[in-house]
C-alpha cells in the first residue's frame, strides 16, 4: 500500500496545528514566557509584551541604583559621580575634570621620569581576568618601557595557572602544604595574593622570562611570614639564614644578572608567600590574582599583618579589580549585598596603606545567553554603578574598564571576532584581549599623567 | 495585542547571513509543508515535480548561504556539459582531456575558496613572504557537492555509468536539499535512476523516516547543542584554564557532540529522502562501538570513506602499487614528522621516531613477505592525509589525518602480527570490550585536534588531562555538571542500542494511527523547547 498521502496529510496537518498553537502562544505571551522560543510565529509577530527583558532598565542604560548609596554624593558639591559613566579616563570624581585624579602616585612618576633613583610599586589586585599575568604584563611592560624598571614582581610559590604564564615560568615539588583564600583553615596570615606556603625540603625554581639583558642587576626578594625564631633556607644550593619577624618580612635572595632562583624551604614551620623580582629603580608590577573572588576575602586578613606590608613592601597605587564573580547568575540586578561587603574592605585597605592611591576598576563586561542570543548580563551596568558608587565613597578613584572595553554586548563581539579577543564563556578576554585591556588602562593612566604634567607646569 | 509584521514577513523569504536556514527553524516547517503539498500534487507529472524540487533545493540553498548559489548552478551547468562531452567523446585521450577539464575546475573552485588561505600562510610561515590573507568567505557546502561532481565525471569516463539525460536530472542529484548542508556524500548511480520514478512510499517507509528524522533532530538539537553551549565550547576555547577531569570530560563531550551532529544531519537528510521515495545509503552506524579503527572507518561518515575509497585510494595504487603521488606524499609525510619532531625533541629522538615510523609501514611487507603491503600502507596514510585535509584547511586536521592515517597501519600490523595467536579470545566478550575502549579513547585523542583552534590549544589540552588530572575534584565537578553528565550519559545509551533494536520498534508500530506519530513529534517539540530555554551551566573553578 502506497503511503504517500499518509506522508502529506501529516505534514500539513502538524504545520496546521503547530501555527494554531503558535498563534495562541503569541496572544498570550506572558502565560508561556518558555515557549516563545518554539513559537514559529515569533518573528513575524510585533510583541508589545515581549519586553521582558528591558523591565530591569538596562535596555535604557538606565541602572537599577542602590536607594542608600546614590543619596550622599548630592552633599559634594564640587564633585560628579556621573563621570563614571565615561570610558578611557581615570577619575577621581573631581567636577574640575582638568585635575589629574591619581595625584600622589604621578608626583612620584614625574619625579621618577625627571630621574629620580627610586621605585614605584603598583599593586594589581584582580580575579582571573589577570590570572596568568594576563593584562598585567603588557602593563607592567608599557610602564617599564616608559619609566624604566625592570623585574616581574611578586610571583606566589605555586598557583593554578602558573603554566601559562609566560611572565615567569617555574618548578616546584608536590609536597608544599598550602593555605588559601578557598581552602579551609585561618587565613588572618595569608598574603596579598591570597595564598601561604609551607613544607620541609621543599622546593621552588623561578625564572623571570621578563628580563632582558638589563645593564642593573635583578634583586630577588623571599616574602615570608613569622616563625618563631630564624630559619634557615637554600638559595641556589646556598643556605641563608631568614630571620625571625612579628608579622612579615622580606628577604634579600640574590641579586644578579640572571633572574633565576632555586629555593629549598628547611623548615615547615616557616610560613612562605613567595619570591618578587625586581630592580630598586622603576616600575614595579605585582600581579595578585585569585580565581573567583570577589574583593571582599581581604577582609579576613589581620590588620597587623597588612600594617607590615606597608612598611616592608608599600605600594604607591593599588589597582583593585573585580566584579565579575559576584556577576554569576543572569538575573541578577541588584548588587546592594556587594557594596555592603566590600566597603569595609575597601576602607581596611586604605587604612593599611595610607600612602597608596587606590584605584577601583569595573569589572569588564559579561554576557549570558538569554533564550538564543549571549548579550551582556542584564545586571551590567547595576554593578558598575555600584562599584563607582563604592569608589566615590571611600574617595578611590575610578576606571571604567565596561565602557572603555565597548559597553554592552562588547564581550559577545570579542569572542565572536576573528581572531576571537575573548573566551567563548563569555566572560574572560583572552591575551590578544588582554592584551587591548592593558594598553587602555595605560594609555587612561598616561592621560592622567600629563594632565599631571600639565596643571603642575601652569 | 499583538500584530503581524508585513515587513518582516517579506524579509523572512530573503537570505539573512546571521540565521542561515537550517532544519530546525520555523522557517522549514512552512518550507516543507508547501513543498510536500506541491510534491505530493504534481507525483505523477515528473517533470513538473521535478522543476518544483529543483526550485525548492535551490531556493533552500540560497537559503542556507545566500548567493553562493550561483555556484550550486555554474558547477551543474560546467559538470553536466563535460560529463556528456565526455561520454560522447570518441578517443581516449579525449576522454581524459575532458575529465582533466573538469577535475581541474572543481578542484580549483575548492582549493580557491578553501585553500588560499591556508598556503597563503604556509607561505608566509616557511618562505618568509608577507601576502595579506583574502577576505574569502567558504561557500556551503562546496566540500560536499565538489566530490559528488567528481566522482559523477570520473564514473562516466570510467564508462560505469550513462550521463543524465536531463540538465534538471543533474542539478537535482548536486542540490537535493536534504543533504546539501552536510552531506551524505551522494553518488550519481544511486540517486539519478530515482528521481523520475512514480512517487511510492511504504508504511514501513514512513515510519522509518519519521524514526529518523525526529531521532536526528533529537541528536542535534538537543544532545549536541546542549553540550556544545553548556560545556564543551568553553573548555576548548581555553584548556588551560580547567583542571584534567574537565578536560577529559570535554573531549567525551566533544566525541557525542561530532557524532550526534553530523549523524543527526545525516539522519535528517536520510529520513526526508525516504518520505519523498528515495533511498540514500546509510551513512554512520554506531562508529563508536567499533572494534578497531578500520572498523570506525566502516562506520563512521560511510558515504565520505568509501569516496575516498574509489576515487583516491585506489587510483594511488590501493593495495597493489605505489604511484607518483604515493611517494610525494609518503615523503612529505616524513619530512614534516622530522620538522616537527626535531622542534619538540632533539636530533637522536627524532631520528628514532622517524625510522620507528618507517618500520611501521615496512612491517606488514616483513610479515606477510609481500613487497606491496608497504605501497598499501602509504597510499592509506596518503589517502588519511588527504582526507584530513578536506574537513578544513588547518594543521590540525591534517595531524588529525595522519594520526588516523597511522592508526590503520598499527591495526594492519597488529591483526598480521597476533590474527592467529588471538584467534581463540577475539571473539570473547571482554576482548573486544577492550578494544572498543582503546579505539574510542584513540579516536577521541584525534577529536582533540579536530576540534581544537589550533595544534598549540590541542597539545595543551592533552597536557592537561596527563598531567593535571585532579581526582579530588570530582565532587565540585559532580555537582555543578549534573545535567551535562547526565545528558552525556543518555548519548552514550543512545548510542549503544544496536540498530536492529531500532527496527523491531518500527515494525511492531509503523501502523499506529497518525495521531500518535503527531502527539510524538509535539512531545519533541515541547522537549526542545525546554531544552532551549533552560538556564546555562556555567563553568566552576576546580581548582581549589
Amino acid at each position: 500500500m502506497n503511503s504517500n498521502r499518509r506522508i502529506v496529510v501529516f505534514v500539513l496537518s502538524t504545520c496546521i496545528l503547530y501555527l494554531l498553537f503558535s498563534l495562541i502562544f503569541s496572544l498570550f505571551p506572558a502565560k508561556w514566557p518558555s515557549l516563545q522560543r518554539i513559537n514559529l510565529l515569533s518573528d513575524i509577530v510585533l510583541q508589545d509584551t515581549l519586553k521582558v527583558q528591558s523591565s530591569a532598565g538596562t535596555e535604557t542604560g538606565q541602572a537599577v541604583v542602590p536607594d542608600t548609596l546614590i543619596a550622599e554624593p548630592a552633599k559634594q558639591p564640587l564633585k560628579n559621580l556621573s563621570l563614571y559613566t565615561l570610558p578611557h579616563i581615570v577619575t577621581s570624581f573631581s567636577a574640575d575634570t582638568a585635575q589629574p585624579a591619581l595625584q600622589q602616585f604621578l608626583q612620584k612618576l614625574a619625579a621618577l621620569k625627571n630621574g629620580d633613583q627610586k621605585q614605584i610599586r603598583i599593586g594589581y589586585f584582580g580575579d582571573s581576568m589577570i590570572e596568568g599575568d594576563l593584562l598585567t604584563q603588557t602593563f607592567r611592560r608599557l610602564f617599564q618601557d616608559y619609566f624604566g624598571g625592570s623585574g616581574a614582581g611578586f610571583v606566589p610559590i605555586s598557583c593554578p595557572t602558573s603554566k601559562i604564564r609566560q611572565t615567569v615560568t617555574d618548578n616546584y615539588s608536590g609536597g608544599w602544604q598550602e593555605v588559601n583564600f578557598k581552602s579551609k583553615g585561618k587565613k588572618d596570615k595569608l598574603f596579598l595574593s591570597g595564598y601561604l606556603f609551607t613544607g620541609e625540603n621543599e622546593w621552588v625554581e623561578m625564572r623571570d622570562r621578563t628580563v632582558k639583558e638589563s645593564p642593573a642587576p635583578v634583586e630577588m626578594y623571599l616574602y615570608y611570614g613569622h616563625a618563631d625564631g630564624s630559619m634557615q633556607v637554600l638559595v641556589n644550593g646556598v643556605p641563608l639564614t631568614v630571620p625571625e619577624q612579628p608579622n612579615f618580612g622580606k628577604l634579600l635572595l640574590k641579586r644578579n644578572k640572571e633572574p633565576y632562583v632555586k629555593l629549598v624551604s628547611s623548615d615547615a614551620r616557616l610560613p612562605l608567600y613567595g619570591i618578587s623580582f625586581e630592580t630598586p629603580s622603576g616600575v614595579i608590577v605585582d600581579n595578585f590574582s585569585f580565581r573567583g573572588i570577589s574583593g571582599v576575602e581581604f577582609g579576613a586578613i589581620d590588620t597587623a599583618f597588612l600594617n607590615a606590608v606597608a612598611q616592608e613592601n608599600n605600594f604607591d597605587l593599588i589597582i583593585f579589580q573585580y566584579g565579575v564573580n559576584v556577576l554569576f547568575r543572569p538575573n541578577d540586578t541588584n548588587f546592594n549585598w556587594y557594596a555592603r561587603m566590600l566597603k569595609p574592605v575597601v576602607q581596611k585597605m586604605k587604612r593599611c596603606f595610607p600612602t597608596s592611591d587606590m584605584l577601583i576598576v569595573s569589572t569588564a563586561d559579561r554576557a549570558f545567553r538569554y533564550g538564543d542570543t549571549y548579550k551582556s548580563a542584564i545586571g551590567i551596568d547595576s554593578l558598575v554603578h555600584t562599584q563607582a558608587v563604592l569608589a566615590y565613597e571611600t574617595g578611590c578613584c575610578f576606571y571604567n574598564q565596561f565602557a572603555t572595553m565597548g559597553g554592552h554586548n562588547s564581550i559577545v563581539d570579542w569572542a565572536n571576532a576573528t581572531p576571537a579577543l575573548a573566551n567563548k564563556d563569555y566572560v574572560h578576554p583572552n591575551h590578544r584581549g588582554a592584551e587591548l585591556l592593558a594598553g587602555h588602562f595605560f594609555n587612561a593612566i598616561m592621560r592622567d599623567y600629563n594632565k599631571y604634567i600639565h596643571y603642575n607646569r601652569n | 495585542m499583538p500584530a503581524l509584521d508585513i515587513a518582516e514577513l517579506g524579509r523572512q523569504l530573503l537570505y539573512d547571513p546571521k540565521n542561515p536556514l537550517l532544519f530546525n527553524h520555523g522557517f522549514f516547517v512552512f518550507f516543507f509543508t508547501i513543498f510536500m503539498v506541491l510534491y505530493y500534487y504534481f507525483r505523477n507529472n515528473f517533470a513538473v515535480r521535478r522543476y518544483i524540487f529543483c526550485f525548492f533545493s535551490l531556493y533552500f540553498f540560497y537559503k542556507a548561504s545566500g548567493f553562493f548559489v550561483v555556484f550550486v548552478i555554474i558547477a551543474a551547468i560546467v559538470d553536466y556539459l563535460v560529463s556528456n562531452a565526455i561520454f560522447r567523446a570518441k578517443s581516449k585521450q579525449g576522454k581524459l582531456l575532458l575529465l582533466i577539464v573538469s577535475i581541474f575546475f572543481n578542484l580549483g573552485l575548492l582549493f580557491y575558496f578553501k585553500y588560499t588561505n591556508f598556503f597563503i600562510a604556509c607561505s608566509n610561515e616557511f618562505l618568509g613572504t608577507n601576502f595579506n590573507l583574502l577576505n574569502i568567505l567558504l561557500p556551503v557546502g562546496i566540500s560536499f557537492y565538489t566530490f559528488e561532481n567528481l566522482s559523477y565525471t570520473i564514473d562516466i569516463y570510467r564508462g560505469q555509468f550513462e550521463p543524465a539525460r536531463k540538465f534538471s536530472d543533474y542539478l537535482l542529484f548536486l542540490s537535493f536539499f536534504p543533504k546539501l548542508v552536510m552531506g551524505p556524500i551522494v553518488r550519481a548511480h544511486d540517486f539519478v535512476p530515482q528521481i523520475n520514478k512514480p512517487y511510492i512510499v511504504s508504511d514501513k517507509d514512513f515510519a522509518k523516516g519519521f524514526y529518523l528524522i525526529l531521532s536526528g533532530l533529537f541528536k542535534k538539537l538537543v544532545l549536541s547543542d546542549y553540550l556544545t553551549l553548556n560545556y564543551v565550547d568553553y573548555i576548548f576555547d581555553d584548556p588551560a584554564r580547567y583542571t584534567g577531569l574537565e578536560n577529559l570530560f570535554a573531549i567525551y563531550g566533544y566525541a557525542a557532540v561530532i557524532y550526534c551532529d553530523f549523524s543527526g544531519y545525516s539522519d535528517v537528510a536520510l529520513g526526508i529522502a525516504r518520505w519523498l521515495g528515495f533511498s540514500i545509503p546509510v551513512n554512520f552506524l554506531s562508529p563508536y562501538q567499533s572494534k578497531s579503527i578500520t572498523e570506525f572507518w566502516r562506520r563512521w561518515h560511510i558515504s565520505l570513506s568509501s569516496w575516498l575509497k574509489d576515487y583516491l585510494y585506489i587510483p594511488l595504487g590501493g593495495n597493489r602499487k605505489g604511484t607518483v603521488t604515493t611517494w610525494i606524499f609518503t615523503l612529505a609525510f616524513f619530512a614534516g614528522v622530522f620538522m616537527a619532531c626535531l622542534k619538540l625533541f632533539n636530533l637522536s629522538v627524532t631520528v628514532i621516531i622517524s625510522l620507528l615510523l618507517l618500520l611501521l609501514f615496512l612491517l606488514p611487507a616483513f610479515i606477510s613477505k609481500q613487497v606491496k603491503a608497504i605501497s598499501a600502507g602509504f597510499n592509506l596514510l596518503t589517502t588519511m592525509l588527504l582526507g584530513g585535509f578536506w574537513h578544513g584547511a588547518s594543521w590540525s586536521f591534517i595531524i588529525w589525518g595522519i594520526l588516523h592515517g597511522i592508526a590503520l597501519a598499527v591495526h594492519k600490523s597488529w591483526m598480521l602480527l597476533t590474527g592467529k595467536a588471538l584467534a581463540g579470545i577475539s571473539n570473547s566478550r571482554w576482548y573486544n570490550a577492550i578494544t572498543i575502549i582503546i579505539t574510542f579513547h584513540f579516536v577521541c585523542l584525534c577529536w582533540v585536534f579536530f576540534k581544537a583552534a589550533d595544534v598549540a590549544a590541542a597539545i595543551t589540552m592533552i597536557k592537561q588531562v596527563l598531567y593535571d588530572f585532579t581526582p579530588d575534584a570530582w565532587p565540585g565537578f559532580f555537582a555543578n555538571y549534573r545535567s551535562v553528565l547526565a545528558i552525556l550519559l543518555l548519548a552514550a545509551l543512545l548510542h549503544a542500542i544496536p540498530d536492529s533494536f531500532a527496527d523491531r520498534v518500527i515494525d511492531k508500530f509503523h501502523r499506529a494511527p497518525l495521531l500518535a506519530y503527531i502527539s510524538l513529534f509535539f512531545l519533541f517539540v515541547l522537549l526542545y523547547g525546554f531544552f532551549k530555554s533552560s538556564e546555562q551551566v556555567l563553568p566552576i573553578y576546580l581548582k581549589f
